[in-house]
Parts: C-alpha cells; structure tokens; sequence
C-alpha cells in the first residue's frame, strides 16, 4: 500500500451550500432505509402484498362459510306439531330442515345438547287461529351464542314467512279483496350516482385508522435506524466529524423519515383499494357496492397526511435521539404506540360531523377529516383548523428533536 | 497548526456529580509532526480528541486548529481535519465507493474531484476489488481502508488518530501505523492517541503523558527519558505520572519494562499488548 501524495484541502475546499448538505443527506438516508430489509418489509410488502393478502383470505373464508351454510341440513324440533298440521307440513317441506317432534320439556335440553339446533313452539290453537283468519305466535327457541342455532332458527323464519305470504294470499282471494290489498306500500332503494355505499361506509370507517397506523409503523424502524442505529453502530461520530452542521444532520435525517411515513400512507391506500379497483371474486364480500374517491378526496388526505407525518418523524426522531440504541427505542415507543393508537381507534366510533374541538386534537383531526374527504363531506373550517394544529404539533415534534440532537449528553457516549 | 489552550471538559453524572474529564490541557504541535497522547483508558485522550474535532465542546478553555477556533468556527475545523477511531464506523448499508463518496460530498468536493480522488485513492489503497461491495461485506482490513479513504478523501491539513489499531489484528494494525507515518511525510500535522506503548516509541515525534485529565508531561521520547533517568518507556510512564513501582527503584536498570505488570498503587496495570490500563484500588485488592 502506498499513499498518494497530495496537495492539502481543509478549509481551502469550496463549501457545499446548505440545501447541497441537506439533500446529500436525505439522498443518502433514503437509500440506506429502502437497503433496509426491515423498512422494505414494513413500507412495501405489507400494505401492497400483505394488507390485500388478508383480505383474499379473509374473502375465501367468508365465501366457503357462505356456501356450507346454504347446503347444511339443520336438525330442528317442533313442539305440538299435531296442533297446527299445515305448518308442521310447510316446515317438513323446507329444503335443509330435518324435522323432530319433542315435548316443550325437553326442547331447551335438545338444543343445549346440541341435538336439535333449533326448536319452534307452536301453541296448541295454532290450527284454529289460522283457519280464523288470527294471528299465531310462534316462538323459536334458539343458542344465541351458536352460529349453527342462529342459521337454523333463522331458515325456520324464513320457512314460515312464506308460508305466511302463501295464508295472506289465500285470505285475501277468500274475501275477494286484490293481491295487493294488504301490501299499502312498495318500498325500494336507490342509490344516489354519486353518493356512498357499504363499501365507501366500510372504508371511511377503516381507511383513517389504517392511513394513520401505516403512516407510524412504517417509519418506525427507518426513525429508529436513523440515530439510535448510528449511535449503535458507531457512524453518527463519524458523521458528526464531517461539516455538516447538527441541524442539518437532523434535517437530512427528519426528511427521509416523513419521506417514508407519506410512502408508507400512500402505499396503504393503494393496498386498502386494490380489492375494490380489482373487483375480484375473492374481495366480494368487502365491494358490494361502488367506490367513488375523487380528486379532491385524494388531495384533502395528502394534505393532512403531511402534517401528520411531520409530526410522527419528529417524534421518532426524538425518541431515537434519546435512546441510547435501537432496543431502548422500542421500549420506549411501548409509551408513544397508545398516544398514536387511541386516536385514531376514536375516529372509527366518532361521526365526520365532530365539533370544532376535535379539530384540535393532534391525530384524531387528521383522522375525522379523511373520514370527511371518503363520505364527501368536507368543512373547510375544520380542515383549515386542524392543518394549522397539525402544523403547529409537527413543528413543536420537529424542534424537539433539533434541540436533543443539540445535547452532547444524548449523542455522545462520555 | 494545532494550538490548546487550557482545555477542560466536564460531565455531569447523577450519581457522581461533576466529573473533570480533561482539565486544562494545553500543547501545541507543527505540520509534519506526529503527536502523540499516551495515558491508560480513562485518562481523557478520547475526549480531548473529540473536543479538538468540535464532537464535544469544551467546558472551558479552546484550541486552534488549522488557524481556526474550535468553538466560534467549527464547521471550518471539521473541514480541516481527519478523524479515524475505533469508535468512527462505516454505514453498512453502503458499498465503499458510496461511503466515500458521500462524505466526500459532504465535504464539498464536486462530483468530478470525487470520482478522481476516489479513483486515486482506492487504487493507492488497493480497494478497487472491492469498491462495490457493502461495507458490511468486508473483513475488517478492508473496512479500515475504506475508514482511511473517508478520512483523507478531503485532503485534510490535520490528522486525528484515536486508538486507530484498537481490536485490529497485526496486519490490519500495520496498515493504519503506515498509513499515519505517511501523514507526517506529507506534511500533515497529526495526533495520535494510544495506549500502546510500542506504537508511541515507532510513531511520535513528541509525546504528552495523559493521566487524570491532565498532561504530566510534554516531549520527545529522549526528553521524557532524560528527565525520568529511565530507559524502558514504560518506567518512564510510570515515573511521570508518580505510579511508580517499588521494584523499579529495586532494579533502576531494569530496561525490559516487565517490571510494570505490578503497578505501585494499582492503578495502572500492563495488557498483553503492551497497553496500559487503568484498575481500581478495590480491583488491585483482589488480585
């Protein structure tokens, strides 16, 4: 080896202007982080293959669950049937019943045994009440805690329902009255073009609890990495011995986190609306009904998104200045997780039409405004005031974690 | 080149209470010279080191480096120095090649001056091998050059080596003392922190004996020598700093420094290695 002579530079060098330092820094940052197999995981494959992933599962269930309760025979009991022939015939009649005649003493024992799954009560004028044109109560005995029990009671309804209907027809043709004579009104419902649906109620419920959670979690380990990792690995003294400044080193370091929590939001919705741009089979269960996400729904959510993310990167950044490696700083968001959590679990029980307090709220503001962006109904007053207060909280966060990366006594072990 | 002036640095502790880690050390040293700072761990090199490279500032006190004070024009030092330790590790992440480069960016040099110094020094270092490959990849030689490559990518004026051959197997460890005796050829003034006796005696110009925060004292190894009336380094340390062993006055000729693994009061004891290592009262009790 030997060394190459040379002319010295030191502070003849010509010297990189700040904005040159910052954007080396957060170049270089963001491509450590994406290096991280960790943050690729969390950012990337999670929402994108994961998220959908559980869904399709979850789809795949919910439609074999569907299709084995359509075809499974329910064994149920009928007590009295003798008082009421018909029904017990029209029940008989009922595809997927099998039916059992048992005493009103041993009917609630059969079920809790699990040898009937349900069982209908008729009463011993059951016959003569329909003959007289009167109503016949009918009382299904059922395990409200079994899912069997309930798919059973419930085909007795149905069974007796149209078996009811068949009654009213043959009452109503006896007295010469018109089909539609008991029947006053026709009710149907039409969804509005641009109005919601089950599947737009299902995402404004879930999406802001989703965006905000993958906007946290995602950064997590790229925040931590960033200073509680060097301090671990021993590079933030060698950064520290370079020109850059503190701030910018912080700087540098707090963009690639927001960076990566506005990636790791966005890569969230792509994941969440993938079942419903695919309309595939196996995302059904989850889409019945159409989605419509305007421009201005999608530009409402990236503008509190960023306040939000400013926020979170500095509080990461924060505690991963404070912690003296990458474990500690896990202990520590054991602490942080709630605070980030239970906000956002509010949104999903708190209408879009919260007061103008709730716009004060650091995260549960940001929560009810996407909320407000997928139902369509914005209020410019609330949105400008939580932004502000967004704002207001991610800079406190940021100039938090300038001011500890300041403290030699948390950066450098004495 | 390198001016200190009564350089103190204090560390609060909760449970000790203000901690004098450096106290008021002043020294001086000249282009081409390579400095030396010999004391046992805990004697306050790391922390003079760290505040002369701005990482710490000083309690009191300051020091000048390349015509520029630490504590009003740190970021002109920084651009001044090299700083190599045990503790300055690479990004792992990285292949070498972006290692160096970003640091060289952020030195300030434009893209075409990096890609000639990099193409220069990585030949010179003979790293083209393994240019592209992660840091985390390399055996630990090779990481050192790429250290050495970081260091001197912005052609620094002033050189600081902490414990630099710490944990290094000999191989390693000759590369480094080689590479900071061509520092002092070139004309760059260095400092280099050790406590391995051996590397001083081979290395340093002048040497300062650092002990309890303080420089007991000052110059070159025939001074030190000639003011001790020892010869073996080691007796010349202890002398210094006032550990010295009743067996050393027993045998004042002894010159093979063995006598120096039983220290007087304890609080110094000899490593394998020929470093020095400070041990409390209680621990000396229970040998």
């Amino acid at each position: 080896m030997t060394m190459p002579q040379q002319t010295f530079g030191g502070s003849t060098q010509p010297h990189p202007g700040r904005q040159s330092v910052l954007w080396t820094i957060f170049r270089k940052e963001f491509r450590e982080i994406f290096r991280d197999r960790r943050t690729v995981i969390s950012v990337i494959i999670g929402p994108l293959i994961v998220t959908p992933g559980i869904f399709a599962v979850m789809g795949v269930a919910i439609g074999k669950k569907v299709e084995a309760a359509k075809l499974e025979v329910y064994t149920v009991g009928i007590v009295a049937p003798q008082s009421a022939p018909k029904i017990a015939d029209a029940l008989g009649k009922t595809p997927g019943l099998q039916i059992a005649t048992i005493t009103a003493a041993d009917a609630e024992k059969q079920i809790k045994d699990r040898k009937l799954s349900a069982v209908a009560v008729l009463p011993a004028d059951a016959e003569v009440k329909i003959e007289a044109g009167n109503t016949v109560p009918v009382q299904i005995l059922e395990d409200a805690g079994s899912e069997t029990s309930r798919g059973a009671a419930g085909r007795i309804q149905e069974s007796l329902s149209r078996f009811g209907t068949q009654l009213i027809t043959r009452r109503l043709r006896d007295n010469n009255l018109p089909a539609d004579y008991a029947t006053p009104f026709v009710v149907t419902e039409k969804p509005i073009e641009q109005g919601g649906s089950t599947a737009m109620m299902i995402l404004s419920q879930m999406l802001p609890y989703i965006l905000i959670l993958s906007a946290f979690t995602g950064a997590i380990y790229a925040a931590f990495d960033q200073v509680a990792g060097e301090k671990e690995r021993g590079t933030l003294e060698t950064l520290l011995v370079s020109p850059a400044s503190r701030r910018d080193i912080v700087l540098g370091k707090f963009g690639a986190v927001v960076g990566v929590c506005l990636i790791s939001s966005m890569l969230a919705i792509i994941g969440f609306m993938l079942p419903f741009i695919t309309h595939l089979k196996v995302f059904d269960f989850l889409t019945q009904g159409n989605i419509h996400l305007q421009p201005t729904a999608i530009g409402v959510i990236l503008l509190v998104l960023l306040p939000l993310s400013v926020l979170f990167a500095g509080l990461l950044l924060a505690v991963s200045t404070f912690a003296r490696n990458q474990k500690e700083a896990q202990t520590y968001l054991g602490s942080l997780f709630p605070i980030i959590a239970i906000p956002s679990v509010l949104s999903m029980v708190i209408g879009d039409n919260a007061g103008m307090g709730v716009a004060l709220i650091p995260i549960l503001n940001a929560s009810i405004i996407i909320k407000q962006a997928l139902n369509g109904t914005y209020n410019p007053t609330f949105i400008i005031v939580a932004f502000a207060a967004s704002a207001a909280y991610a800079a406190l966060a940021l100039l938090f974690a300038m001011r500890l990366f300041q403290k030699e006594s948390v950066l450098i072990k004495a | 080149m390198i001016e200190v002036e009564r350089l103190r640095k204090n560390f609060e502790d909760k449970k000790r209470g203000t901690i004098r880690a450096v106290d008021d050390i002043s020294f001086a040293c000249q282009p081409g010279e390579i400095f030396g700072l010999l004391g046992p761990n805990g004697a306050g090199k790391t922390t003079t080191l760290r505040m002369l490279a701005t990482i710490l500032e000083p309690t009191s006190g300051t020091a000048r480096i390349n015509g520029f004070d630490v504590r009003s024009q740190a970021q002109e030092v920084r651009r001044s120095i090299g700083y190599l330790s045990g503790s300055t590790a690479l990004y792992e992440r990285l292949t070498a090649r972006e290692m160096v480069t970003y640091f060289g960016s952020l030195y300030g040099l434009t893209a075409s001056d990096i890609a000639s110094r990099i193409k220069e020094i990585f030949t010179e270092l003979d790293m083209n091998e393994f240019a592209d490959s992660r840091c985390d990849k390399l055996s630990t030689g090779q990481k050192q050059r790429v250290s050495i490559a970081r260091t001197i990518i912005h052609r620094p004026p002033v050189l600081f080596f902490d414990e630099p051959t710490n944990g290094l197997d000999i191989i390693t460890a000759r590369t480094i003392i080689r590479f900071i005796r061509r520092c002092r050829n070139e004309g760059r003034t260095v400092v280099f922190s050790t406590h391995i006796m051996s590397e001083v005696e081979t290395l340093c110009d002048r040497i300062a004996i650092v002990y309890r925060g303080q420089i007991a004292a000052i110059g070159t190894l025939e001074e030190l020598r000639e003011r001790t009336g020892k010869q073996a380094f080691e007796q010349v340390f202890l002398r210094l700093i006032g550990e010295e062993d009743e067996e050393d006055d027993l045998n004042p000729d002894d010159t093979t420094g063995r006598n120096t693994k039983q220290g007087g009061d304890g609080n110094l004891r000899q490593t394998a290695g020929g470093g020095l290592t400070a041990v409390s009262a209680g621990q000396e009790a229970r040998r």
